[in-house]
C-alpha cells in the first residue's frame, strides 16, 4: 500500500523542508505549496490524504484556502490541520469553525502533531508495519 | 468664548444668582445662549436632549444637595465640562469636586465678567485636553499590544525553524549522533523551549494588562487538576532532584473556574518552587477548605528554598520584578509569571499571596471560588420544605469519532448542552454546568427529581432532541445512563440545608467518578511542559 500523501502549505522554505523530513521519517509522502493559490491547485491535482496549512500566506491566506476547500465537493473531505505562528486566541476557534480538524501554534510539539495526523488519516494496512 | 454656538446650561435655583450670572455673561460680550433650569432633574433631562458647551452648576438645589449634585451631572454627561457656582461656605466642597472631574469653580459674589469668561474657556479647553490625553493613552496601549503581538509572531518563525531542525538532529533523523552531541542538542532544545515560553508570557502579560484575557469557567475538580500539574512538572523536578508532594483533601467540591488558566497558575508556582529549591529539597502542593471562608478553596505551593527577603516580598507580584538576591541556578525568566498568575487568580475572584522567611522557604497561596452545587440544587431537590423522595443523576456522554470529520466538535457540544437545557423542567430538574474534561469527550449531567423507573421519560426525550442536533450524529456518539442518588436519612437532627448539602456531596462524588480520569493532556495544557 502506498504511503499516505500530505500537502504542506507554508511560505517559509526552511519550515517546509523540516516538516518534509519529519513526515518522511514517519512514512508519509509530501507535496508542497508556497501560497494559497497553488495550494488549491495542488490539492486538485494530487488529492492528498491530509493538508497541513499555514495561515499567513501570499495569494490567498489560510482562511481563504479553508473556505475554498470547504466549498468544493471533491476537496471538502480532505482533513486540514492548521499550523501557524499566529495566536490561538481567536484564530483557533475561527479555523475550527471554518472546517479544520486541529490547530497548532508554531513551534508545535512533533509528537502531538504526529498523533493528530495518525488519528486523522485512514488506518494504513497492517502489513505496512509503520514505526512511530 | 469664541464659538458662535456656545451653549451654556445654567443649573441654579436662586433667581437672583441666575440673573447675576446672565448679566455677567452679557457684560463679557460673548456670543452665548443660556438655558436656565432650577432643578437638578430638569438639568439632567436637558443634558440628555442636548450636550451644552459647558455646565454652570449650583450645588444646593431643591432636589439635590452637595456632592450628590455634581456626581449626578458628571455621571450623566462625563464629556461635558462643569464649572461649579459655589457659595462662600462650601468652597471646600467645590475643591473636592475638582478631584472628581469638575473643571473649575467660582465663588458667588466674587464673580466678574472676565473671571466667568475665563473660567468657562478654561473648562472647555481643559476638558478637550483631558479627552485627547485619554485617547492617546488608549492608542499607545493599543499600539503596544499590536507591537507585542507582531513581534511575538515574527519571533515564532525562526524559533520554529531552530526547534524543528534541532529536533530532527536530536531524534537521529539526519544521521546517527553520539551521546555528547545528543547532550548538546538537548541543551539547545531546552533553551529554545524557554525562549518560546518567554514569547508567550510577553504576550500574555500585555493582554492581562489591557484586560483582554477571558476566562471560561466550568466545574473543575481541583484535585485532578493538581495531580495533572504535578505530573507535568515531574520531569523538571526529577532532573533537579527536588521532591514533589501532594496533600489534598479529596472531599473538596468542584471549583468554578477555567481549568487551563488554573493549571497555568499551578504550573507557574510549582515551577518557581522547583527553581528556587536546592537539590534534595521539596515542593508541596496542597489544597484545603478553611472554615472561616467557606466559599473558597485554599491552594498552596510550599518550597524548602532560600525564602524571599521582605523587600522582594513586597514587589514579587509586580510585572518584570526579579529578586536580585535570589539564588537561581537555571536561567531567569522575564519576571512575568507571578504577575500573570495574580491577574488570572483575580479574574476568578480569588486572591494570591506569599508567606516567606529568609532561609525558611516560601509558601505561595491562592484562593478559588467553590462551585456550590447545594445552592443550585436547593430549589429542585426540595418540595414543600422537604427533600424529594427520589433523585436520579443522568449522565449524557458525548464521544467524538476517532477520525475527526469537518465541523467543530466544541461547537456541537455547546449546542447539545443548550438542547439539554430545553429538555428539562426548570422547577424539578437541573443541568449541571459543564465538567472540565481533558480530552475531546464531553460529559453533561442532569439532576432529575424522579426515580429510576420513570427517568426514561426524560432520557427518551433527551435522545429524541439530541438526534436533531446537526452534525452530532456524523461526528460522534451519545451515551445516556442514569443512576439513583443516595438520599440522606430524613433524621430529625438534619436541617433541610444539610440534607441538600448531603445530596450535593453525593452528586459531586458520582459525577467525579463518572468522568474518565484526566490522563491525556490537551495540547494547550501540555504546551506548559516546555515552559
Amino acid at each position: 500500500m502506498a504511503n499516505p500523501k500530505i500537502l504542506i502549505v507554508d511560505d517559509d522554505p526552511d519550515l517546509r523542508q523540516a516538516l518534509r523530513l519529519r513526515l518522511r521519517a514517519n512514512q508519509y509522502d509530501t507535496v508542497h505549496a508556497v501560497d494559497g493559490y497553488s495550494a488549491i491547485a495542488l490539492a486538485y491535482k494530487e488529492t492528498p490524504n491530509l493538508i497541513i496549512l499555514d495561515l499567513g500566506l501570499p495569494a490567498g491566506d489560510g482562511f481563504v484556502v479553508l473556505d475554498r476547500l470547504q466549498k468544493d465537493d471533491k476537496l471538502s473531505t480532505i482533513p486540514v490541520i492548521v499550523l501557524t505562528a499566529r495566536e490561538p486566541q481567536g484564530n483557533e476557534q475561527r479555523t475550527l469553525q471554518a472546517g479544520a480538524v486541529a490547530f497548532f501554534q508554531k513551534p508545535a510539539d512533533n509528537t502531538e502533531l504526529l498523533d493528530v495526523i495518525r488519528a486523522t488519516l485512514p488506518k494504513p494496512a497492517p502489513a505496512a508495519g509503520l514505526p512511530c | 468664548m469664541n464659538s458662535d454656538s456656545t451653549h451654556i446650561l445654567l443649573i441654579e435655583d436662586n433667581p437672583g444668582d441666575a440673573d447675576l450670572v446672565r448679566l455677567r455673561l452679557v457684560e463679557s460680550k460673548c456670543p452665548v445662549d443660556v438655558s436656565c433650569v432650577n432643578r437638578l432633574s430638569d438639568g439632567l433631562a436637558s443634558l440628555t436632549r442636548k450636550s451644552p458647551s459647558v455646565v454652570l452648576l449650583d450645588l444646593n438645589l431643591p432636589d439635590s444637595q452637595g456632592a450628590e449634585t455634581f456626581r449626578k451631572v458628571l455621571e450623566k454627561a462625563p464629556g461635558v465640562p462643569v464649572v461649579i457656582l459655589s457659595g462662600q461656605d462650601d468652597e471646600a466642597l467645590a475643591v473636592r469636586a475638582l478631584h472628581q472631574g469638575v473643571q473649575d469653580y467660582l465663588v458667588k459674589g466674587t464673580i466678574t465678567s472676565g473671571g466667568l469668561d475665563r473660567a468657562m474657556r478654561y473648562a472647555v479647553e481643559r476638558q478637550a485636553l483631558l479627552r485627547s490625553l485619554e485617547m492617546s493613552r488608549k492608542q499607545q496601549l493599543e499600539f503596544k499590544n499590536q507591537f507585542l503581538s507582531h513581534v511575538s509572531h515574527e519571533l515564532r518563525t525562526p524559533l520554529t525553524c531552530i526547534h524543528q531542525f534541532t529536533s530532527l538532529l536530536f531524534d537521529g533523523l539526519a544521521g546517527e549522533i553520539n551521546p555528547e552531541q545528543r547532550d548538546h542538542l538537548g541543551t539547545i532544545l531546552k533553551s529554545v523551549n524557554q525562549l518560546g515560553a518567554m514569547v508567550r508570557d510577553l504576550l500574555e502579560a500585555s493582554r492581562a494588562e489591557s484586560g483582554k484575557i477571558r476566562i471560561e469557567p466550568r466545574c473543575v475538580s481541583i484535585v485532578d487538576l493538581i495531580r495533572l500539574a504535578v505530573t507535568m512538572v515531574q520531569a523538571t523536578a526529577r532532573e533537579k532532584q527536588v521532591g514533589l508532594e501532594i496533600g489534598v483533601d479529596t472531599r473538596i467540591p468542584f471549583v468554578y473556574g477555567d481549568p487551563d488558566r488554573i493549571l497555568e497558575v499551578l504550573i507557574n508556582l510549582i515551577d518557581n518552587g522547583i527553581k528556587f529549591t536546592p537539590s534534595g529539597g521539596s515542593v508541596a502542593v496542597q489544597a484545603c477548605l478553611v472554615e472561616t471562608d467557606p466559599e473558597f478553596v485554599y491552594l498552596s505551593v510550599a518550597d524548602t528554598g532560600s525564602g524571599i527577603s521582605p523587600e522582594a516580598k513586597a514587589l514579587i507580584f509586580e510585572r518584570l520584578y526579579q529578586d536580585p538576591n535570589a539564588v537561581d541556578n537555571s536561567r531567569k525568566g522575564l519576571g512575568l509569571g507571578l504577575f500573570i498568575s495574580r491577574e488570572l487568580v483575580g479574574l476568578h475572584g480569588g486572591r494570591i499571596w506569599v508567606a516567606t522567611e529568609l532561609g525558611h522557604g516560601s509558601t505561595f497561596s491562592f484562593t478559588l471560588p467553590l462551585f456550590s452545587l447545594a445552592k443550585l440544587l436547593f430549589p429542585v431537590a426540595t418540595y414543600q420544605g422537604q427533600l424529594r423522595d427520589a433523585i436520579v443523576l443522568v449522565k449524557v456522554e458525548l464521544t467524538p469519532r476517532s477520525k475527526p470529520r469537518r465541523g467543530n466538535w466544541k461547537d456541537i457540544c455547546q449546542r447539545c448542552l443548550e438542547t439539554l437545557q430545553r429538555c428539562v423542567y426548570l422547577d424539578k430538574d437541573l443541568v449541571l454546568p459543564p465538567m472540565a474534561t481533558s480530552g475531546p469527550d464531553q460529559t453533561f449531567f442532569v439532576v432529575a427529581s424522579t426515580d429510576l423507573d420513570r427517568v426514561n421519560i426524560m432520557t427518551t426525550r433527551i435522545c429524541e432532541q439530541l438526534e436533531k442536533v446537526s452534525d452530532l450524529a456524523a461526528n460522534g456518539k451519545v451515551e445516556l445512563s442514569a443512576a439513583a442518588v443516595t438520599l440522606p436519612d430524613s433524621g430529625q437532627n438534619y436541617s433541610l440545608e444539610q440534607q441538600v448539602q448531603e445530596v450535593a456531596n453525593s452528586v459531586t462524588e458520582m459525577a467525579r467518578l463518572a468522568v474518565r480520569p484526566q490522563q491525556n493532556f490537551t495540547r494547550k495544557q501540555k504546551a506548559h511542559v516546555h515552559g
